[in-house]
């Protein structure tokens, strides 16, 4: 069956830099999973959303090794365009992300690269456009929005060219977290009611978690970690050593399992949690 | 309210039933009249008329009070550099001669038809910025069937444009924040400091250039030309629709220019013989 | 620095944008010395433009802001400075010299400090901060991230301002880099006596490292007090679309079974536990 993304012995090393950004890396990503991708900064992430869009190499000079497929053919393969039909990539910074001059332009925009109709165009966006609640903003130009609203219209732009892979980049860094919260019940909405491959990118895992089927941990160019979420954070002293912070809740049935107190799955969840504790503490 | 972009016009405002090219063709034809009318007195009650346009549209007033310093200044230096700078011109009527500055009926004559030409056309620019938004600019391009990439570099620039005025005013603060006073300091300080100001602005927009680049080619835009060979559909037109009252002021604004042109160079009417002010004005200055 | 002595008051603050927006509608805020103080709320709630008010960037429509008995509708800007410093969010946003000396003593220069002062405040602030002397002729253009940051904060520390506003110290920043800055910046304050403020959507690290904390809501105070208090008070947080950290959380949905409703970190909660276990038995 072909994989959505399989990624083999990758390296990539940017031109100005004395080591690669990742380092050997292979990865297999089936369709419709939901994968988080998590790291210190500088450990790659970035680099591996960009390669998986094709950004890399064609963007940016440096060497590659190994190869990068996404639904079988080699990203270098694709024709102009052609893969980010497929894949779409939302970044982390809502203001350099916003190119038109009102929200409707914008999402309006990468549908009209790919040369829909009109028609169509009304109807992707009437679709989107509910689905991620911007319905009194269609007209509103970029400067009249909070970081929140904008990133809410770059999610849609890209969803309005419905790519088989979304990949996010740190979606919500620089939002407050109602703005947070919103982008991950879209990121939910899209889960439960699409079949799209969703890759996020993130540091504030506690929205992240509940939402995936698989996790990654990225480390100086490498994957050190990757396991549905539940194996992958009964390593929870591994990744704190590597410096990335499981959700709080999570942190505490760990040390509560390390200190025999506690056997079982660890919640994800801050519900799961709270049930879970109830159990314990009336025991 | 809704934000234009040189101010504010209420929602209510007849401005918006009009199609945004007929405003851009406004702009363009109508800012050519005062290059064919010579006599001061008529390219005043041009300008006259296009203020009368404004309040009509419901712009505010006051904020022509903005432009009023600078009007001040520009016949200023209009005055002055006919006059002062004008050299030594036996051949003209002399009218007074101040310290060795010889100040010549002509010259005070040209100046004054210089000025109140350049006067109606900086308000019809006013006029078209303070009607129109952003998008009003695009759809005006678009409509007549510019190029695509064209109009795209257009938005992008004003984009860009604003970007850089956030960035500029938090810059602002944050030299402030450290101890940055220019109140009280000598001009050419203040000239170093906006060139200071360049730095910060560079890097932030060389950072975000590179997303900005990214984001546009992960939406399926290469700079080379667009994804798909099918003929692009300009969603931006659905809304806007070129009405009979669009089409009648577009007649207007034609025939209206046409006759100028006319009337220009077949009769004198717009010709400066056929001033009533400057004859009288020239009979008060050398009696 | 530990006098109890009010060093910033504010008394019925009104602030009007140049526009007409009303941001901060009747703010009444007293900060002693030493303090480590959040600034929480919402988008537009109005903590930046309080921040801005109290450094005098922005003076007050209505009301005062008094910093060590100066008011600042009447003070020059060289004489805030001095007294309380504002670390911006985006380093780019204010480094403008060719090399980092020169960027840590714009500062003391602006406020006319004598070169050798300028020197000895540049070298100073750069060992605080941790900025190594090789980088001191870089251009902080090509620094990475973390070392902008630093040579920001350390342009604001060679000021000497006994206050210090830092705008969203961890945005992204990984978990690292987050505990690194705030473990700095509770340097300054509990080493140095520095008052630090921090404006931040980053709740567990409120938790961590704020013992105060002032959550806005609309041009308004919505709740002041100490960070468990504060933190503990869901309902009034809510209204400024303010949510505990998850670990706080997960106590007052199990207050019920004994836990306080105030618990900030994981261990505090491990504690608990431990405690209420050992009584059952």
């Amino acid at each position: 069956m072909v994989q959505a993304v399989e990624i083999s012995n990758y390296s990539w090393k940017y031109i100005n830099t004395q080591s690669p950004a990742l380092k050997d890396i292979s990865l297999t990503i089936e369709e419709g999973t939901f994968v988080g991708v998590v790291g210190p900064n500088g450990s790659g992430k970035t680099t591996l959303a960009l390669s998986m869009d094709g950004l890399i190499p064609g963007q940016y000079h440096g060497i590659k090794q190994g190869e990068v497929r996404v639904f079988g053919k080699e990203v270098e393969e694709y024709s102009g365009g052609e893969l980010q039909q497929i894949v779409g990539v939302v970044f982390s910074d809502p203001e350099s992300q916003f190119t038109a001059m009102t929200v409707e332009d914008e999402i309006v925009f990468g549908m009209e690269n790919l040369g829909l109709a009109i028609p169509e165009i009304r109807e992707r966006l009437d679709w989107v456009v509910d689905l991620t609640e911007l319905g009194d903003m269609l007209d509103k130009p970029p400067y009249e929005l909070s970081g929140g609203q904008k990133q809410r219209v770059a999610l849609a732009a890209v969803l309005a060219m419905t790519p088989r892979i979304m990949i996010l980049d740190e979606p919500t860094s620089m939002l407050d977290p109602i703005s947070r919260k919103r982008i991950f019940e879209v990121l939910e909405k899209l889960r439960r009611e699409q079949s799209n491959t969703i890759i996020v990118i993130e540091h504030s895992l506690e929205n992240l978690v509940p939402l995936t089927d698989r996790m990654i941990l990225l480390h100086d160019g490498h994957i050190l970690l990757e396991d549905e979420p539940h194996a992958f954070f009964k390593q929870t002293e591994f990744l704190l050593e590597k410096n990335v912070f499981p959700p709080e809740a999570t942190q505490l049935f760990y040390r509560l399992s390390v200190d025999g107190r506690y056997e079982g799955q660890l919640p994800l969840t801050l519900e799961s949690a709270t049930s879970l504790l109830e159990g314990l503490v009336k025991k | 309210m809704n934000k234009t972009m040189l101010g504010y016009v209420p929602t209510e405002s007849p401005i918006y039933a009009i199609h945004p090219l007929v405003k851009l063709l406004f702009l363009l034809v109508v800012s050519l009249f005062p290059m064919f009318i010579t006599p001061p007195e008529l390219n005043f009650l041009l300008m006259a008329v296009i203020i009368i346009l404004m309040w009509a549209s419901r712009v505010s007033m006051r904020t022509l009070r903005i432009y009023i310093p600078m009007v001040i200044s520009m016949g200023s230096i209009i005055i002055i550099s006919y006059t002062v700078l004008g050299g030594v011109h036996p051949e003209f009527d002399l009218i007074v001669n101040v310290l060795g500055v010889r100040i010549y009926w002509e010259r005070i004559r040209d100046a004054l038809v210089v000025y109140f030409r350049i006067l109606p056309m900086i308000f019809t620019m006013v006029f078209f910025l303070s009607t129109s938004r952003e998008r009003d600019l695009i759809v005006a391009m678009r409509s007549v069937r510019i190029p695509f990439v064209i109009t795209y570099v257009f938005a992008m620039a004003l984009r860009a444009a604003g970007m850089v005025l956030e960035d500029f005013q938090i810059v602002r603060q944050a030299e402030r924040a450290r101890g940055f006073d220019p109140a009280g300091k000598s001009l050419l300080y203040k000239i170093r400091t906006y060139v200071m100001y360049m730095i910060p602005l560079f890097a932030l927009s060389l950072r975000r250039s590179e997303e900005f680049t990214n984001a546009l080619v992960a939406r399926g835009y290469a700079f080379t030309g667009q994804v798909s060979k099918a003929a692009r559909a300009d969603f931006i037109l659905t809304h806007y629709q070129f009405t009979a009252l669009d089409a009648v002021l577009t007649g207007l604004i034609a025939i209206a220019f046409v006759l100028l042109l006319i009337f220009r160079y077949s009769s004198g009417i717009f010709s400066l013989e056929a001033s009533v002010f400057i004859p009288w004005l020239h009979d008060i200055l050398l009696g | 620095m530990a006098d109890k002595h009010p060093y910033i008051q504010v008394v019925d603050l009104v602030y009007h944008y140049p526009d007409g927006t009303e941001a901060l509608r009747g703010i009444d805020l007293t900060i002693s010395g030493s303090e480590f103080i959040a600034f929480i709320g919402q988008n537009g709630s109005g903590k930046t433009t309080l921040s801005k008010c109290l450094n005098g960037l922005f003076k007050p429509t209505r009301g005062d802001v008094i910093v060590d008995s100066l008011n600042t509708r009447n003070t020059s800007i060289e004489q805030m400075v001095r007294r309380v410093g504002y670390v911006f969010q985006n380093p780019d946003h204010q480094l403008f010299n060719n090399n980092c000396w020169d960027e840590i003593a714009y500062g003391p220069r602006n406020i006319q400090l004598s070169e050798g002062e300028v020197k000895e405040r540049v070298e100073d602030a750069a060992k605080v901060v941790g900025l190594p002397e090789d980088y001191f002729s870089e251009h902080p253009f090509f620094l990475p991230k973390g070392l902008r940051q630093r040579v920001a904060i350390a342009s604001i520390l060679a000021l000497r301002p006994s206050v210090i506003i830092v705008d969203e110290p961890t945005t992204g920043q990984d978990a690292k880099q987050s505990l690194e800055i705030m473990d700095f910046l509770l340097s300054l304050n509990k080493g140095l006596g520095h008052t630090i403020i921090i404006i931040t959507h980053d709740m567990p690290i409120v938790a961590h490292y704020a013992r105060r904390i002032v959550a806005m809501g609309q041009g308004q105070i919505v709740v002041d007090g100490p960070t468990a208090e504060v933190f503990s008070q869901a309902d009034k947080l809510a209204q400024t679309f303010i949510e505990p950290p998850q670990i706080t959380q997960l106590a007052q949905n199990s207050a019920h079974l004994g836990f306080n409703p105030g618990t900030l970190t994981v261990d505090e909660m491990l504690t608990q536990y431990e405690g209420l276990i050992a009584t059952k038995q």
